[in-house]
């Protein structure tokens, strides 16, 4: 039935996958907090349920409860559309990502380091028009950095991408995943994913660079005029983004649902998956936790002066090992 | 010598006055040596040759005191109503002040000292809004602490609180009809009574919020050839506002911040938000009753500002102190010392954007300390521990083996480990390297005080200079860092809080047996009628210092902390003046702020370590 294929089946993966994407946030939130306070020789929440498990449950409720107030002096229409263009790019990003054997997300695109690529180029719009569109100068000010911020990250973000690209000979991440790689190659990518992760870090607004909200110095940044639904729309893409940017980090570095047995048995894939994931999440939390944050031109320099010229050494390192070892 | 009549006749013995002729008009009482009466319009040359000849170069408290009511042995025949007092010491050679007096009428001018000791800008204007007495030349006088429709000014004697004093009552109830609201909140003018002339009701409309020259709209000037070669690019500055309520500004603060793109062009503070009239209330209390209430000054160091009054009244009334209170006020004073610079390293790595972590784990030794406090006074913060020639009560049972447990153990541990996260940090030291410089000089002209002049390689510490209490027994040094940048003012206070460590273990090793205040009818000789206790409380008279006047300042953990307090014999001061660091300190704000970015503001202000219940007072 050629319906099915072509309607039915990705519809059902698209709902289970929000489903697990929005479930994944909520708890995401809960894990941050857990461990963040475990950091700071705290508890953190648990009052809500066992552990506190039931938290983000409430922080649910109490979001859509909350009265929508659009303030007279914003831009309108913009001001309405920046949080669902924030939160859009990070959910369908998840399409072509692989999460077990012969089985993507939604759909096994030929092109699918591309349509991440082109996917987050939108991530930025959100951000900018939100900032924009708030008309009030903290919320104009952290657009432009974020604007600043997220274009001078993603072109190192891009060249790293293409030289695994160049060494991989395929744009498919579900070929990327099952092809075989010899040592070497895994040792000349990991020995880049320290900066990669820098660069999702800014690409992601997480702290250290979360320079755009900077909740000391501009108060809350691009989101300062938002409240109830709307600002938990932005604060749903900045967990998805988490969650999907760990995601293409374990696909890309890690070998995405591979794992002992995962070939036989291809319900592990997703369980291995959730594993690297849940990992790489720990490592943004942790970094979240100890490091305090540059300046917005010390950023900007360290992206243009040392993260570009590496990202491009790197990729030339690529192409003569495709060329002369493969 | 005491009516400035007799005194003109005598002029040629007055000091000063071969420099400048006339400015001495005598000297402010008999006892003193230290304080004159100057002309007005000598003040400025005066200053001057103050400053320049003979070194003294820090201005650390200007106020003024309203003589209405009091016309005391020292004033017999004086017309003039206000005086308005400067304190001058030098940092250089270190030892007591020199006061000046300067008596004004009402309605006449004081030449602003603003360009002799740029530090008199906010305490002039403190003075204005206060007393209404203006400064001539003062480059931006208006109200500070209280709102700009404030009619009449609060510490003038004829002024009378709204609703609190009987005669300016205007309702018999603020509770019309038991309702919860109160009558002066449907008032457009709030707690005023008086109006001002021709105000009416109905035309009546909010007054517009004032706008500093610096922050009035206006383009980026850029050079011509910029211009010529761009013309299609028109650069605009914009105003933002950092405060009163931002995550970063430590309390209700306000920064009035124009800037371009990210980088400042220029930052005026605005504070008040949280003005209360500390003084006015002081006035109205007895002089023990004044003491719980300097604990809301600094509210994270209310011991040591227990002391700094404590300090000043047992110097006007003459009382003495046992030795085993001396030795638990040094241990008190250097553990709040420890605790507030814990404090503000870990909120200034929350302002460098480190959120929180290195902050709890700053402040996991600071609630030990609390809990010594808690035991010995009953508060963790609002300590309220030390009383006129004693403490309040002697130290519980292991008392002292906990605070040599902390002194030995935990603290050098706490610091060392604070040291070993932040200090080689790359990005502390990115953020904070060269960021907020300004010079020694300007610093002192600004009459900043505390680790920040510290930071900038000048070793002051009253502590050493002039010392109070028992300093000079320990063993201790006065760290100096050379570069005076924002990583030197953190850097200084860990290295602060070790000397602290050192004076406390000292102290906690020495410290003798015996009585924790003086007898109760010790201090009597020197009072009128004599009292029952010295500690308050039941059945006693209440203290009535002598007539007189003093300035007594501590090296309080953020600066120096100095009372003004003048006595006409009655239960309750006629004046009490704070001379609040974090307050006075902030006088460099703007300076060091201008030229940075946005973000480096936050650092700055996070370095300058403010409280803004001692700032707004």
């Amino acid at each position: 039935m050629d319906w099915l294929n072509l309607l039915v089946y990705p519809a059902v993966r698209v709902l289970v996958l929000f489903f697990v994407l929005l479930t994944g946030f909520a708890y995401l939130t809960w894990y941050e907090r857990k461990l963040l306070a475990r950091f700071q020789v705290r508890y953190g929440p648990n009052r809500a349920g066992r552990f506190g498990l039931l938290q983000p449950l409430a922080d649910a409720i109490k979001a859509l409860f909350k009265e929508e107030i659009v303030p007279d002096h914003v831009d309108r229409p913009v001001y309405l559309l920046a949080p669902a263009l924030a939160i859009v790019p990070a959910l369908i990003i998840w399409a072509v990502i692989p999460v077990a054997k012969d089985f993507p997300a939604v759909a096994d695109v030929p092109i699918g380091i591309l349509w991440i690529l082109a996917v987050a180029g939108i991530e930025g719009y959100g951000v900018i028009l939100a900032g924009w569109s708030s008309n009030n100068n903290y919320s104009l000010l952290g657009a432009l950095r974020s604007s600043a911020q997220m274009i001078s990250y993603e072109l190192p973000l891009g060249i790293f991408l293409v030289s695994i690209l160049v060494l991989a000979g395929t744009f498919s991440l579900v070929e990327l995943v099952e092809m075989s790689r010899p040592w070497w190659e895994w040792l000349w990518l990991w020995l880049v994913f320290p900066l990669f992760f820098i660069c999702i870090l800014a690409e992601t607004n997480r702290s250290p660079f979360d320079l755009p909200e900077t909740e000391n110095e501009l108060v809350a940044g691009f989101q300062t005029e938002y409240g109830g639904m709307k600002f938990a729309l932005f604060f749903m893409a900045e967990y998805i983004n988490m969650i999907t940017t760990s995601a293409i980090m374990a696909t890309l570095f890690f070998g995405g649902w591979k794992g002992p047995f995962a070939d036989q048995y291809v319900w592990l894939g997703p369980v291995y998956l959730f594993i690297k994931v849940v990992a790489l999440l720990f490592l943004f939390i942790w970094v979240r936790a100890s490091v305090s944050r540059p300046r917005w031109d010390q950023l900007m320099r360290f992206s243009w002066q040392f993260l570009l010229p590496v990202s491009l050494m790197h990729l030339m390192g690529s192409a003569v090992f495709t060329v002369f070892l493969k | 010598m005491s009516e400035p009549t007799a005194v003109a006749e005598g002029t040629e013995q007055l000091p000063f006055n071969d420099a400048v002729p006339g400015a001495v008009l005598g000297t402010w009482a008999e006892e003193t040596d230290k304080a004159y009466l100057v002309a007005p319009d000598k003040l400025i040359p005066l200053l001057t040759h103050l400053r320049d000849e003979l070194g003294y170069d820090y201005l650390s408290n200007l106020t003024c005191v309203d003589y209405l009511t009091y016309q005391g042995k020292k004033r017999k025949g004086v017309q003039e109503r206000f005086e308005v007092v400067y304190h001058l010491y030098s940092t250089r050679k270190g030892g007591g002040h020199i006061a000046l007096h300067v008596r004004v009428p009402e309605n006449e001018t004081v030449p602003s000292a603003v360009g002799v000791y740029p530090g008199a800008n906010l305490q002039e204007r403190e003075v204005y809004d206060l007393y209404g007495i203006r400064f001539e030349g003062h480059p931006n006088l208006r109200r500070i602490l209280l709102w700009e429709g404030f009619h009449g000014h609060p510490m003038r004697k004829d002024w009378k609180e709204a609703y609190y004093e009987q005669d300016t009552k205007p309702f018999k109830s603020r509770h019309p009809r038991g309702g919860y609201q109160f009558h002066e909140d449907k008032l457009p003018w709030g707690k005023n009574t008086t109006y001002p002339p021709g105000w009416d009701p109905d035309t009546w409309q909010e007054p517009v919020a004032y706008v500093p020259v610096s922050m009035a709209p206006h383009p980026v000037v850029q050079d011509p050839e910029e211009e010529e070669r761009r013309p299609h690019v028109h650069t605009e500055s914009i105003v933002i506002n950092l405060g009163p309520h931002h995550p970063s500004t430590h309390g209700v603060f306000r920064m009035l911040t124009r800037v371009e793109g990210e980088t400042i062009l220029a930052l005026e503070p605005e504070m008040g938000y949280l003005h209360r009239n500390h003084e006015k209330i002081g006035e109205r209390n007895t002089w023990l009753m004044n003491m719980p209430f300097t604990d809301r000054l600094d509210y994270l160091n209310s011991m040591s500002n227990n002391w700094a009054y404590a300090l000043a009244v047992e110097k006007l009334a003459g009382i003495q102190v046992p030795e085993r209170a001396e030795y638990i006020r040094v241990i008190m004073a250097e553990l709040t010392r420890i605790l507030n610079h814990m404090w503000s390293i870990g909120f200034l790595l929350n302002d460098l954007g480190a959120l929180q972590t290195p902050a709890l784990y700053a402040i996991e030794e600071r609630e030990m300390i609390l809990d010594l406090f808690e035991e010995v006074s009953g508060s963790r913060m609002m300590c309220n521990y030390f009383r006129f020639g004693g403490v309040v009560r002697d130290l519980t049972p292991g008392w002292l083996e906990r605070a040599r447990y902390l002194a030995q153990e935990r603290l050098p541990r706490a610091l060392d480990e604070l040291d070993r996260l932040i200090s080689e940090n790359e990005i502390v030291k990115a953020r904070c390297r060269g960021v907020g410089y300004l010079s020694a000089e300007d610093l002192i002209a600004l009459s900043v005080s505390g680790p920040m002049i510290r930071a900038a390689g000048v070793a002051y510490d009253i502590r050493k200079a002039e010392p109070y209490g028992i300093y000079d027994r320990f063993e201790f040094d006065i760290p100096t860092l050379p570069n005076s940048d924002v990583y030197d003012r953190y850097y200084i206070r860990l290295l602060e809080a070790r000397e602290a460590v050192r004076i406390l273990q000292q102290a906690l090793r020495d410290i003798p047996g015996g009585e924790v205040h003086g007898p109760p009818a010790y201090a009597s000789a020197t009072l009128e009628e004599g009292f029952g206790t010295i500690l308050g409380g039941k059945g006693g008279y209440t203290l009535r210092p002598p007539e007189g006047e003093i300035y007594s300042r501590i090296e309080a953990p953020k600066g120096e902390l100095g009372f003004y307090l003048v006595s006409d014999g009655k239960p309750n001061p006629y004046r009490y003046h704070v001379r609040a660091p974090s307050y006075i300190n902030l006088n460099a704000l703007g300076p060091m702020c201008v030229g940075y970015k946005v973000a480096d503001a936050i650092v700055v202000l996070g370095a300058i370590d403010i409280v803004l219940g001692e700032v707004d007072r």
